[in-house]
């Protein structure tokens, strides 16, 4: 009955090994003559203006690096890719081999499988280009830690993704305005996709330009003290691999001329992609932040990654020296500088703090974007104490030039510590706690002044009383070695308010 | 038969391109003649798979294209050359037919000796490695005949093969025609009536989307005797018939 049929020439399973081989070599020539290596110098040329320069400007941090490798490179690599893919996908409608391609045994999914997968090929080739000098240069620079690869991960899934896109739409749509179209297309559906974030339970959030909770900026203090939380990333990556499959199976069922044996598995393989993509969606919108300033997602969060990342500070070689975490280690000049003077005032004394150390911040989604950052724990703790301070660059906020930074280090912490030290009460303080505290300010040449850091509150200070101003004036003119010596003595009394105005030098 | 077509029609639109054909053909070169608007491009597309019949039945190579797999293996060992042929400007000509052979099914390991061998046959050689863009019309022409024969094809459509070959050139194709015409089904539609006397075993003639003639180019010739349309004695017999049946 069926001894006469043809063998099946045409089923991919009776050939797969010479299909393989010829599907290689399919590649390797549209790989030889796509139209993405010519737009890499401009895709090099914008990731260098809008991502290196920006990264480089950045402290050698790899948190705040990745996070703005993720978003730029995105949206360096998006419009080229969208555009080009779309010249590729409306190849053979431009160049009018329609029928000479319809004609032959591949289906024409395949086809343009292997186009869409040579234009793609070079993007991802440019990307990780990028990638590896970012993160080259990043890795001789920071002190401590390594590449995080969930946030490149995103921004590599996310090139097959937008390069799926623009395909479909060359292919789809083959028009000489369909490549510029998809350019400008992919740029603003990324940049716009930020827009409806409200807080960071968002849908929104499975956009591959979120890297941080929304609003925050690539902050400095994240994944510093606790490990990168990659949960957002792998929704993201989630995301994206489903959004390549469905654009890629909607191709395939577009194909009227495939066999139901092609178009079966384009719908199971499309609806797999929807699935993959809604999921993702979903899991973005559980997202919270957490007290470390990352989105955690519960159905994908790994407990581990709550526990806090062991190191071992760098410290100062200061009178009472100043530990911050390895990562922050060029930091270590200039807070040593911006403390100094005020820890000089008090080493050696007792109950003087006998290290100034580098604190996590807590992280608290507010209303709408705005997420408050504080320090996680009292100031100052254990019997030999240890006062806690956060830095600038934890905070967020505007970057600081050093000479900025290292007085808005001084005027944070070192009332603070001073305060601290003289067991300043948050009210009722006496007269003469006030006047020793102003005193050792000005001798420390802490501005007050300058305005507080977000976390960071400042004792009350002002106004002082003209006869507390008078006294301080006096204490801050005495030398130092007669300030210290009248601190040894008389401290104890100081901090249990038993010093009067009169009594101060 | 490799070609075996009963009462086939193809509309578009309003536009009837072929108004019920019905046409035999087995190894060897065949010829189709007919003014412009005939429909012989649009019978060849038919036969090439590239656009389905409106009505009326198709068989290629024995087997029915109007279903996925038959139709598949239908094109693993068919060649097509279009009239108005399309190229990308950035392949060389040796990529441009390896190109072709891929999406036939070549065997990968025979594709090198495929790809030199159709170069060979349309004497383009020596521009195998000459990107399509610095090409003559002329040689496009070649590199398109060399893509429509790198498959060995056991049936293949001309469409206006020699439109841009210089004299010496049409002489070597007919020569490349009579050659493939030993074991393949040939289709070859053109305008000129010398191409068909030469290399042509059988000719048929269309007209308004219908066959008004076929035979061998003899009886053509036959039909044209004292008919006083045409310098040569083809030219007068395809006048003669055009003449008859539009009368």
């Amino acid at each position: 009955m069926t001894a006469v049929r043809v063998p099946a020439v045409s089923r991919p399973a009776a050939a797969m090994p010479g299909q393989l081989r010829a599907a290689a070599r399919l590649l390797r020539l549209e790989l030889r003559r796509n139209a993405m290596p010519w737009m890499l110098p401009l895709v090099f040329a914008l990731f260098w203006f809008s991502v290196y320069r920006k990264a480089m400007a950045m402290p050698p941090l790899w948190h705040p690096r990745a996070a703005s490798l993720q978003i730029g490179a995105l949206l360096a690599f998006a419009s080229p890719a969208a555009g080009t893919a779309a010249w590729m996908g409306s190849r053979e409608a431009r160049r009018r081999t329609t029928d000479l391609v319809a004609i032959t045994a591949w289906p024409s999914w395949a086809r343009q499988l292997a186009t869409w997968a040579a234009t793609t090929c070079w993007a991802l080739a440019g990307y990780l280009a990028c990638v590896a000098v970012l993160y080259g240069v990043t890795a001789r620079q920071a002190a401590w830690g390594g590449p995080l690869w969930w946030p490149a991960a995103v921004a590599a899934a996310s090139i097959p993704a937008v390069s799926a896109a623009g395909f479909a739409a060359g292919a789809l749509v083959p028009s000489r305005f369909t490549p510029p179209a998809a350019a400008i297309a992919a740029f603003f559906v990324l940049a716009l996709s930020t827009q409806p974030i409200n807080g960071s339970q968002s849908y929104w959030n499975i956009s591959p330009v979120v890297a941080y909770p929304w609003d925050i900026g690539p902050d400095p203090g994240v994944a510093t003290f606790y490990p990168n939380l990659p949960d957002l990333s792998i929704a993201q990556v989630m995301f994206l691999a489903g959004l390549t499959v469905t654009v890629l199976g909607a191709v395939a069922l577009s194909d009227r001329r495939g066999g139901s044996w092609l178009r079966r598995p384009a719908a199971v393989i499309t609806a797999a992609g929807l699935l993959a993509a809604g999921t993702a969606v979903a899991l973005a919108g559980t997202g919270t932040l957490n007290a470390h300033g990352m989105i955690a997602i519960p159905a994908v969060h790994d407990a581990a990654s709550d526990r806090p990342a062991r190191y071992t500070p760098v410290c100062s070689h200061t009178e009472i020296p100043v530990c911050l975490n390895p990562a922050y280690a060029s930091y270590l000049p200039a807070v040593a500088l911006a403390l100094t003077p005020v820890l000089h005032e008090i080493a050696g004394l007792p109950g003087a703090p006998v290290r100034i150390s580098q604190a996590a911040a807590i992280y608290q989604q507010g209303p709408g974007n705005s997420v408050s950052i504080s320090m996680v724990g009292p100031s100052i703790s254990g019997g030999r104490p240890v006062y806690h301070v956060l830095l600038p660059d934890q905070l967020g906020g505007a970057a600081l030039t050093t000479s900025e930074f290292i007085a808005q280090v001084r005027s944070d912490a070192g009332p603070n510590i001073l305060a601290n030290f003289i067991a300043l009460p948050r009210s009722g303080a006496s007269q003469a706690q006030q006047a020793v505290l102003a005193g050792l300010l000005k001798a420390a040449a802490v501005a007050t002044s300058a305005p507080s850091a977000r976390g960071a509150p400042q004792p009350v200070l002002s106004p002082l009383p003209a006869a507390v101003q008078s006294a301080a004036q006096r204490f801050a003119a005495l030398p130092p070695s007669a300030r210290h010596a009248w601190l040894v003595r008389h401290i104890a009394a100081l901090r249990a308010g038993r010093i009067t105005l009169a009594q101060l030098p | 038969m490799n070609v075996e077509i009963i009462g086939l029609t193809r509309r578009f639109g309003r536009t009837m391109a072929v108004a019920g054909v019905d046409l035999q053909a087995g190894p060897g070169v065949f010829g189709l003649l007919g003014p412009n608007g005939a429909g012989k491009t649009s019978l060849l597309r038919v036969m090439a798979t590239a656009i389905r019949p409106t009505s009326g039945t198709l068989r290629l190579l024995g087997r029915d294209p109007g279903s996925y797999g038959p139709r598949r293996e239908i094109r693993c060992r068919l060649g097509y050359l279009p009239q108005n042929l399309g190229y990308y400007p950035g392949f060389t000509a040796a990529e441009f037919v390896e190109y072709f052979a891929l999406l036939k099914e070549v065997p990968a390991a025979r594709i090198p000796a495929a790809v030199a061998e159709a170069l060979d046959r349309v004497d383009l050689s020596g521009q195998a490695k000459t990107k399509l863009r610095a090409l003559s019309g002329g040689m496009l022409r070649r590199v398109g005949i060399a893509q429509a024969i790198v498959n060995e094809p056991e049936l293949l459509l001309l469409d206006e093969p020699t439109a841009g070959l210089d004299p010496e050139q049409r002489v070597a194709f007919r020569a490349l025609l009579r050659d493939l015409g030993q074991r393949a089904a040939v289709l070859v539609s053109t305008h000129l009536v010398e191409d068909v006397g030469t290399a042509c075993a059988q000719v048929a003639l269309m007209d308004a989307g219908k066959i008004v003639f076929q035979g061998t180019p003899a009886d053509l010739v036959a039909r044209g005797e004292g008919h006083g349309g045409g310098d040569a004695p083809l030219e007068r017999g395809y006048s003669a018939v055009l003449a008859g049946t539009r009368s």
